[in-house]
């Protein structure tokens, strides 16, 4: 479970997220939605350390991401917006180095990077540099990078972004396996059509403040059933 | 032309702008300025001493010239190694030019562009030799205005065609290092060749000049004017014809010479130029890929190990710093190159027999001298290693990786000093070996100074980067602005010269202290002390920035 608990983020004079109050229960997939600059990364980024807190508090788990913020991180695996990290490490090294870090031990390290990249199908280039991975395939390692070490908590920016059809299939299905088992997804995205299908709750987020929280049941209702769900995101979204 | 200036000024601009610095940070240049003046009073001062005692020796048989001549040698030696290293990273490294390419400029238009900033480079780099130097000269020899107006335009002249030069060479190597199938490794391995080339020219020149046929044919040339000159510049025509221009700025003569430069200059641009429009985009298209294997299991399955994080961090730290070649160039190579030139120089001294004796000189000199001499020394070369002060920068986009995965940030960070310090091990091992090996040095003194050394590779490592935890350069496009246009290597350099330039000169001075051991033991104390006092900085640092950093 993350707690967001009346967060605000200035940045460079501009306030990027306003007083935001956001729970993102265990077993369900959470959707994060909202317009190019709405503060989603935000937010992300706070979540997982990557940005101090100006006020307020976030804990992952009842772990607070400031002042206990090792403990926290033990549990939750993120996918970064951009996968452009440790380019020249070769895919195997980098997994390996997760698995040091994640304290995973030998025999299921090697049984666990096996599965995935076979699954995603980069299992052949493992021993490439990263840097010679297509877009996708870098997603990928990224992905497997953090299933790798099994997190209770699993906070993706646009994880499906660039991603082929069939591993983005893949990837989905990951993500109601994990939250079938109690866990906590939650993701960032653009993709209506995604959120559609997968997500149980969604929040929507526009210059910086929480617009609607709520499942897409709720979500329809609240606006007029027959509206797609495109229609209902420009309207919450729509600038004045 | 107009598109050629516009792509040169936004080249420039993503290189040295000041776009998201802090003011704090554009007060600490001012400040760091004003704190290098009384810094250059006393370079100057000594070049003054230097030029005043060879004008007035070489005067009176009319060779003074040959000062000059061995000014612009130098400049040319000195010129072709910066040209090397930024043209490379210029030109080939920097996987901006990808950005670039999809537009429609010319290869010339580009390289004209990406040949801007290391052009200004060479500036800086002349400018600190020879703007002084000339100005002295001209002081001594009592010149006229036009010697000053000719010093100026060779100032902005001579550059060039070291740097024509070694660009035309660099992209006739990298033409077929491109060919090659792992790219990162070979575009190593081109500049390492080229490296190579110009020690071997170095060699070349010390080769020819045989001591003792040089002392008997100096002896007969400096009977006669320019004589000195001549075998001065001899491999070097530009370095002669830039001398003869200033020696006779007051004749038609000089004018000619000047103009003979000018003409080569503008000649050599041209090369340079349609060189490039050939080769340029056969070298650098295709050039960032890296290599792929072919795939075995077996093997992958073999890297899969547990290691302790500590570890992990630092053999990733490695991993990149060997794989990167822009990092390997100016962090490995760059550091070797103090150790590598000062062998290439005692291998040839010794063979001549002047070094050979030097060890068993240094046992006479018996005591702290030696010590204290070899120690300043040393931490000079360590103190130059950019492998501390890009500890932070050179995550670049990877750095936030620190934040989110749950490692404490003093682990971080001491793998990053942890792997400065391995870095550095390479130059003293090279410089231990020439110890042992060239200037056979006695054992008490070795075994003292090697433990004096790692104790300041120690000092010099968490010193640079506490610098750069400070003052992180983190968002950059193109690896090369981790090292280019950042003060750190000097403020780096600053600090720990000052306080052990300082602390040496005071040992020197102590009379009552004479002994080799009792000096080792007060100069370990303070190492361990200056490494205790950085040790609390920077754990402080890790508190206040680590998180902040981004």
């Amino acid at each position: 479970m993350i707690t967001i608990k009346n967060v605000t983020k200035e940045y460079a004079g501009k306030t990027a997220v306003k007083n935001l109050d956001l729970v993102v229960p265990d077993g369900k997939i959470f959707g994060f939605l909202g317009p190019n600059g709405a503060g989603k990364s935000t937010t992300i980024k706070m979540i997982t350390g990557i940005l101090p807190i100006d006020e307020g508090t976030i804990t992952v788990n009842g772990y607070d991401i400031a002042s206990q913020s090792i403990e926290a991180k033990k549990l939750f695996g993120y996918v970064p917006d951009s996968p452009d990290i440790f380019l020249r490490l070769k895919g195997i090294e980098y997994l390996n180095f997760i698995g040091d870090i994640f304290d995973i031990p030998k025999d299921i390290r090697k049984e666990k990077i096996e599965n995935l990249t076979k699954s995603f199908g980069i299992y052949e280039a493992l021993d490439n540099h990263i840097q010679t991975y297509s877009h996708g395939m870098r997603q990928k390692i990224v992905v497997s990078g953090v299933l790798l070490h099994d997190p209770d908590v699993w906070i993706l920016d646009e994880p499906l972004s660039g991603l082929d059809p069939k591993s983005s299939y893949t990837l989905k299905e990951m993500m109601r396996e994990h939250a079938a088992k109690g866990n906590t997804v939650f993701f960032s995205t653009h993709v209506l059509e995604v959120v559609e299908q997968l997500c149980d709750e969604v929040a929507i987020i526009n210059k910086g403040k929480l617009q609607f929280r709520g499942n897409m049941k709720e979500m329809k209702e609240q606006f007029e059933a027959d509206e797609t769900l495109e229609k209902v995101f420009l309207e919450l979204t729509s600038n004045e | 032309m107009n598109k050629t200036f516009r792509l040169i000024r936004t080249m420039l601009k993503m290189q040295y702008s000041l776009a998201g610095k802090s003011s704090g940070e554009k007060i600490g240049y001012v400040l760091l300025a004003i704190f290098l003046i009384p810094f250059s009073g006393i370079i100057i001062s000594v070049l003054n001493s230097i030029v005043e005692t060879l004008y007035d020796q070489l005067a009176p048989s009319g060779n003074e010239n040959a000062l000059l001549g061995l000014l612009f040698v130098g400049m040319t030696i000195v010129l072709l190694f910066v040209s090397l290293s930024s043209v490379l990273s210029s030109f080939y490294f920097a996987e901006d030019i990808e950005g670039f390419i999809p537009y429609p400029f010319h290869p010339y238009q580009l390289l004209a562009g990406k040949a801007a900033a290391p052009f200004i480079n060479l500036y800086v780099t002349s400018g600190v030799l020879m703007v002084p130097i000339l100005t002295l000269y001209g002081i001594h020899s009592g010149a006229g205005f036009i010697y000053y107006i000719y010093a100026l335009l060779l100032f902005l002249i001579f550059p060039v065609i070291p740097f024509t030069m070694m660009a035309i060479l660099l992209m006739f190597f990298m033409r077929f290092a491109n060919i090659a199938k792992n790219k990162d490794r070979t575009k190593v391995f081109a500049g390492l060749l080229t490296f190579v080339f110009i020690i071997g020219f170095n060699v070349i020149i010390r080769l020819n000049q045989n001591p003792e046929q040089t002392a008997e044919g100096a002896a007969q040339l400096i009977q006669q004017q320019n004589g000195l000159l001549n075998i001065i510049t001899g491999m070097i025509p530009t370095a002669y014809f830039s001398t003869m221009a200033l020696q006779n700025a007051k004749a038609l003569n000089g004018l000619f010479f000047l103009l003979l430069l000018l003409a080569l200059s503008v000649g050599t641009i041209f090369l340079f130029l349609t060189a490039g429009q050939k080769l340029y985009f056969k070298g650098v298209l295709g050039l960032t890929a890296g290599s792929t294997k072919k795939f075995n299991s077996g093997k992958v399955s073999k890297k899969i190990k547990t290691q302790p994080v500590f570890l992990a961090l630092l053999l990733k730290e490695l991993r990149i710093i060997f794989r990167t070649p822009t990092f390997f160039m100016q962090i490995v190579v760059q550091s070797l190159f103090g150790p590598v030139f000062l062998v290439v120089i005692l291998v040839f001294e010794s063979s001549s027999g002047s070094i050979g004796a030097l060890g068993s000189m240094l046992e006479q000199f018996d005591g702290k001298a030696p010590l204290l001499l070899l120690f300043i020394l040393t931490l000079f070369i360590l103190g130059v290693n950019p492998a501390s002060y890009s500890s932070i920068s050179r995550d670049g986009r990877s750095w936030p990786a620190n934040l989110y995965l749950p490692v404490p940030a003093k682990t971080v960070i001491f793998s990053k000093v942890m792997t400065a310090w391995l870095i550095n091990l390479l130059s003293i091992i090279l410089l231990a070996a020439v110890g042992l090996a060239v200037i056979q040095m006695p054992p008490a003194l070795f075994i003292a100074w090697i433990i004096l050394t790692f104790l300041a590779s120690w000092f010099t490592s968490l010193v640079g980067t506490s610098l750069d935890l400070n003052d992180p350069k983190l968002n950059w496009t193109d690896e090369q602005e981790v090292f280019k246009s950042r003060f750190i290597s000097l403020i780096a350099l600053l600090i720990e010269m000052g306080t052990f330039g300082f602390i040496v000169l005071l040992l020197w001075n102590i009379d009552s202290l004479q002994s080799l051991w009792m000096t080792s033991l007060l100069l370990a104390l303070l190492l361990t002390i200056a490494i205790g006092i950085s040790h609390v900085a920077l754990r402080k640092l890790i508190g206040t920035k680590f998180l902040k950093t981004r």
